[in-house]
């Protein structure tokens, strides 16, 4: 090319170097761009609520425990005469006793009842607690589960989150005798797909 | 000038004919059409039940709170009439300082579907076409040896008593996830979190388009195909403006975790049906709370943790093994 060459422009520019040119327009758009742009990743409530204090906390109360049935005491009007002592030995009982099966654990009847006072319960200790304190005698061999109890992981607390809830001892769940809770019948499965029917006006109808 | 040039053609025929699509002939056509439209349009619209305040309401975020006050007079005069019972509708703002969590215990959980059933009664759900905003999958416990894979839940089961032997259950409803995908693709706007959590939907912005279903990796959210069908004695009359208010067909809706319930301070109603007490809902930001106990205390896992949605929805084992 000799000097005073006036070349048109096109030829100068071979197509290599526009589409370098062109890469690095882009690239700095592209850079530029994800500085402005934010994509709303989960848009924030733009309602203007007005401030709303936490509602007062109540009072957590334990329900009193469910009345032993009438029939189920009075252990004293047999036992409190010497004809018809207890006996210490684990066994199979017989005449009064057959209504009551027990299956729970290695346990027998006298673990838990004191023969002496048989409107109590007994702990290990051998001191006396009430029926309606039976949770005592429970957590003593079910420990762990205490804490949980009263923290409401174990059972449950009904009521309310915020505000009076309750709780309830272990005998409204766990029968004594046999404490795994029973099953249940399930409710209704859920419709499949295929046998939801829309009628013609798309009400429902199966 | 495409348009006004073949008129002046149309003009300058051999025959000397206007051919009647001149300017002013547009003009006079496009007049008289609209005038028609502007009469008649009303008349077509209540024919067709067309609601205009409905149709022109603002989204929810964007209400003042007289407007919000105007509708929630509507839906509740709408509503009472509709069922024929006081219908309470409620725009009850979140409590500072809460962020609700929920936790399952599937040592517990036997199955027994009652959760379902008080879901679909204190929500309003349609009964036919059935919609259950709570799903109960069934597992085997020997696969969980290996794997927990959700797809291999089965939530038809359907035997005399639960627990069924060898099987283990995990209901799944809405997450409320932190990072919720489906609030992220919503076009319109009409899904979002609010302050305390929970993941709501405008029912009268949603346009049905279903990207949300596509999103959401746990299936709980659920459409109406079908109009809604909700017989009056079964109503609720105590409901939530984004809660529980009765939907229309076309729609998306979903778990609320009792919206209209727990920010006046109460549980949701699957937690006070649950008979063995698998179920615990609190405050995460509390720390006495039960919620923030069993996450302190037990093995706890999110459902597709990979994902990164956060959900806020923890499963957790209460009892390993016998107690």
């Amino acid at each position: 090319m000799a000097n005073g060459d006036h070349e048109p422009d096109g030829d100068r520019h071979p197509p290599i170097q526009l589409t370098i040119w062109a890469v690095i327009a882009l690239a700095v758009v592209a850079i530029a761009g994800l500085f402005t742009v934010r994509l709303e990743h989960h848009p924030e409530s733009t309602r203007d609520y007005p401030p709303r204090p936490l509602i007062a906390d109540g009072e957590v109360t334990l329900l009193p425990a469910p009345e032993v049935p009438d029939d189920y005491l009075p252990c004293g009007d047999c036992h409190d005469d010497v004809e018809r002592e207890t006996g210490p030995t684990p066994r199979e009982l017989e005449f009064e006793h057959e209504d009551t099966k027990l299956a729970h654990g290695n346990l027998w009847c006298l673990h838990c009842h004191d023969s002496a006072n048989p409107n109590n319960l007994r702990l290990a200790d051998a001191s006396l607690v009430s029926f309606e304190d039976s949770w005592k005698l429970c957590t003593q061999c079910h420990g762990r589960k205490l804490p949980e109890w009263r923290a409401g992981v174990h059972g449950k607390v009904t009521g309310n989150w915020r505000g009076d809830r309750e709780y309830v001892t272990c005998v409204f769940c766990h029968d004594p005798h046999s404490p795994p809770t029973k099953p249940l019948e399930p409710k209704p499965r859920p419709r499949r797909p295929e046998e939801i029917v829309l009628r013609a006006d798309r009400s429902g109808g199966a | 000038m495409g348009i006004f040039s073949r008129s002046k053609q149309a003009q300058e025929q051999p025959n000397g004919a206007s051919k009647g699509s001149s300017r002013r002939e547009f003009l006079k056509t496009a007049a008289t059409v609209g005038a028609g439209a502007a009469v008649g349009a009303p008349a077509v619209a209540s024919a067709m039940d067309f609601d205009f305040e409905s149709f022109m309401q603002k989204n929810f975020r964007e209400l003042s709170d007289q407007e919000l006050q105007a509708v929630i007079e509507r839906l509740e005069r709408k509503y009472s009439k509709q069922y024929d019972k006081q219908v309470d509708v409620s725009a009850i703002g979140p409590m500072d300082g809460v962020l609700y969590g929920y936790g399952l215990d599937i040592s517990r959980c036997i199955g027994c579907r009652r959760c379902v059933y008080a879901c679909v009664e204190e929500n309003n759900l349609s009964r036919d076409p059935e919609i259950q905003w709570i799903r109960v999958l069934e597992f085997e416990r020997s696969a969980a040896l290996r794997e927990i894979k959700l797809e291999d839940g089965n939530p038809y089961y359907d035997h005399e008593q639960v627990p069924a032997e060898g099987k283990f259950y995990i209901p799944i409803a809405c997450q409320h996830c932190e990072d919720s995908p489906c609030s992220t693709v919503c076009p319109t706007g009409a899904t979002w979190q609010e302050p305390d959590g929970i993941v709501v939907i405008d029912y009268n912005w949603c346009i049905g388009c279903r990207y949300c279903m596509a999103s959401c990796p746990y299936g709980a959210r659920h459409f109406n195909w079908g109009e809604p069908n909700l017989p009056a004695e079964d109503v609720n009359p105590d409901m939530h403006i984004i809660g529980n208010v009765p939907r229309s067909r076309g729609v998306v809706e979903k778990c609320t975790f009792c919206i209209q319930r727990v920010r006046k301070g109460r549980m949701p109603a699957c937690h006070e049906a649950c008979p063995v007490g698998a179920r615990k809902f609190g405050n995460l930001l509390d720390p006495n709370s039960e919620i923030r106990y069993l996450l302190d205390h037990k093995r706890t896992f999110v459902l597709k943790a990979e994902l990164e949605t956060h959900p806020k929805f923890f499963y957790f084992w209460g009892t390993e093994g016998r107690s």
